[in-house]
């Protein structure tokens, strides 16, 4: 295997294990050891909290910002496909096959439209004053890598010739990924429990009826 | 700025390395900081600067525990925004996390990743006060809950002497010698309690509860000493006095052997010894704790009461306390007791889980070095209560209404505050049954 690529092999490997120290420490550490009295539906919260509260009717964050939320959406699911790509790509080398030009293209194509979208994320953060007051280097290395990372897929995929750029950019990503908050991949999903657990043990989610 | 005590320090850091559970940690390492919490929360809407953003008041807390607490931020914390705490970040952490934050929580459930905001300002309060730098308004309130036994340092005789004036009150209304406000009697049903600024400031509650009680036929008492239903501990965040005020109403209803301890109408009184007071105790309460908001709601659904809606025939509408509704659960029950006393209902816009906070809460009504934001985030309520057109505004939340009477006045909507208990005193058809 080529060097570059040993170098993102690893970096993916100590991604997933910093990632896996971190949730092995959050499912220890547990729920929340409350002594008063429940007077909700934990679990329907929790569910609740993971569903309909998601969705962008009920969020002020998503209804009153419907470009930035429509672009947030598209750049992280371009993320996650990056990531799935990444994967993909290792097993096919192995594998020994080679992707058709026109699936290459197409998804080059999608990969360019969700890194714009982070780069019109990118953009706001640096000209919104109050958002650039609120952000550190950690934000702008974030936005830098996980667009990054989606505009040189789309570039890998229709030049190969930029292979070690390609892999040493997602070895960046890989380490950076548990670091930056970009690690709220993962507790994200804790967040969203939390906060299902807090609403529902008092039966604020769903709403409680005497 | 006095310099911080080193040792201080140090054990406010330990906070954030808490392991009690996997909540903390969460919440502090899930901001994404995209700001889009920023126009859920009634001081920036209002004030329009970035330090009133959400994320901003948590990223103070959550900076300095990537700097303590987790190798990036020990070693290159400049790239993981990871801050120290010394003396300009306590500054601030003053100015954001008590002066600049209601604890309301509205925010949370508009947050793109669903972090709990309140929950790390209240973590960071509880450092800011480890370090011993409580604003000293409120730490004079907390201090009089501790050292008299009530939040406005009211002396017994004082409070007795009112509850008599109540009673004798009473028994006129009703026409009753047997009317009674109970105080300090063993074995009864309901332990009621009050917000002292019912004894203080507005007898005609207490005697207006009496009455509802009254026509259900209760089995009640008030203690003459720890009446107290608000712990502001929960606002200062000192741990320990939080506990102590909470242990003061523990000790007496186990001394006057009380079957259930009651909530008088008082939001984070009902959220702090109703969620918070068995965790700060470390024990499962032995008896039931609910809100008069359920107590009368129960009254009414068992038809130990009957109100007559057409007593109450102005237009009302509700301003929902955040620490019952929100943070509480009591969306529903308050309506329904609302709307089974009176005529005429309007919502404001929003409400419910949704509604904006009054302005007065997180302990600012205390903190009067803040009156002037707090009057001015109020002006968001003030226009809420404005377009509904109401006359009366229903609360059942004394700190609420304290607020909401300075906003009446601040910004001339001509209404009136009341609680609950006295809408329902006043919808109340008595039924002698001798
Ligand atoms: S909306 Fe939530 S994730 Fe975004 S900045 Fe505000 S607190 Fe952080
Ligand atoms: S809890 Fe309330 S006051 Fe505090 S930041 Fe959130 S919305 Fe603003």
């Amino acid at each position: 295997m080529e060097w570059y690529k040993l170098i993102a092999v690893a970096a993916l490997f100590i991604c997933i294990m910093v990632f896996a120290i971190q949730f092995i420490r959050l499912i220890k550490l547990g729920v929340p050891k409350d002594l008063s009295k429940r007077d909700g539906d934990v679990k329907g919260a929790v569910i609740y909290s993971f569903t309909n509260a998601m969705a962008p009717a009920q969020k002020e964050s998503a209804y009153m910002h419907l470009p930035t939320y429509a672009a947030g959406l598209v750049y992280h699911m371009g993320t996650f496909a990056a990531l799935l790509l990444f994967v993909l790509l290792m097993i096919f080398s192995f594998a020994g096959i080679m992707l058709p030009v026109f699936i290459s293209t197409v998804v080059s194509g999608a990969f360019l439209f969700t890194s714009l979208s982070g780069i019109g994320i990118l953009f706001k953060r640096i000209l919104n004053r109050e958002l650039r007051s609120l952000s550190g280097f950690d934000d702008y290395i974030s936005n830098i890598l996980t667009s990054g990372i989606q505009l040189v897929s789309a570039l890998y995929l229709l030049f190969p010739s930029v292979e070690i750029f390609y892999f040493l950019t997602s070895a960046l990503l890989f380490i950076w990924l548990p670091l930056g908050k970009t690690k709220h991949l993962m507790y994200f999903f804790f967040a969203r429990f939390h906060l299902g657990f807090f609403y529902g043990w008092r039966g604020t989610w769903p709403q409680k009826q005497h | 700025m006095e310099k911080i005590d080193k040792e201080k320090r140090e054990k406010a850091i330990d906070l954030l390395r808490s392991k009690s559970d996997s909540k903390l940690i969460t919440h502090l390492n899930s901001c994404v900081r995209c700001g889009l919490c920023a126009g859920s929360c009634m001081y920036y809407i209002t004030m329009k600067e970035a330090k009133y953003i959400p994320a901003k008041k948590i990223d103070l807390v959550s900076s300095i525990y990537r700097r303590y607490c987790t190798l990036a931020g020990k070693t290159v914390p400049a790239l993981v925004n990871a801050k120290d705490l010394d003396e300009s970040m306590a500054e601030e952490m003053i100015d954001s996390l008590y002066g600049s934050c209601t604890m309301c929580g509205r925010c949370v459930k508009h947050c793109s990743i669903g972090v709990d905001i309140p929950y790390i300002v209240k973590k960071g309060r509880e450092m800011l006060a480890t370090m011993d730098m409580v604003p000293k308004t409120l730490q004079a309130t907390v201090d009089a809950a501790i050292n008299t036994g009530n939040n406005m340092g009211i002396p017994t005789v004082e409070f007795v002497d009112t509850i008599k004036w109540m009673e004798e009150e009473l028994i006129d209304e009703m026409q009753d010698d047997k009317a009674r406000i109970p105080l300090d009697e063993i074995d009864k049903d309901i332990f009621y309690t009050l917000n002292p600024r019912e004894p203080k400031f507005f007898p005609l509650s207490i005697s207006a509860m009496a009455k509802v009680l009254y026509a259900a036929e209760a089995s009640w008492t008030l203690s003459s000493k720890y009446y107290d239903v608000t712990n502001y501990g929960f606002f200062n965040a000192n741990m320990a006095e939080a506990t102590q005020i909470a242990k003061n109403l523990y000790d007496e209803i186990h001394k006057l052997r009380g079957k259930r301890l009651i909530l008088g109408e008082c939001g984070h009184g009902s959220r702090a010894n109703r969620w918070d007071g068995p965790n700060y105790l470390k024990k499962a309460y032995d008896f039931d704790t609910i809100t008069a908001v359920e107590l009368i709601g129960g009254y009414i659904r068992d038809g130990k009461i009957k109100l007559d809606k057409s007593l109450n025939k102005e237009l009302y509408t509700i301003h929902d306390p955040c620490n019952l509704v929100r943070n509480g659960g009591m969306l529903e029950e308050l309506r329904f007791v609302v709307k089974s006393s009176v005529a005429n209902f309007i919502e404001m816009n929003p409400f419910g889980n949704d509604n904006f906070c009054c302005g007065g809460g997180g302990g600012a009504l205390a903190m009067s070095e803040y009156n002037d934001r707090r009057l001015k985030i109020g002006e968001i309520k003030a226009d809420q209560i404005r377009k509904t057109g109401a006359k009366v505004v229903i609360t059942p939340c004394h700190n609420c209404v304290d607020q909401l009477l300075q906003l009446n006045h601040t910004y001339k909507l001509g209404v009136q505050i009341k609680t609950i208990s006295e809408v329902v005193a006043d919808a109340l058809i008595i039924i002698k049954t001798n």
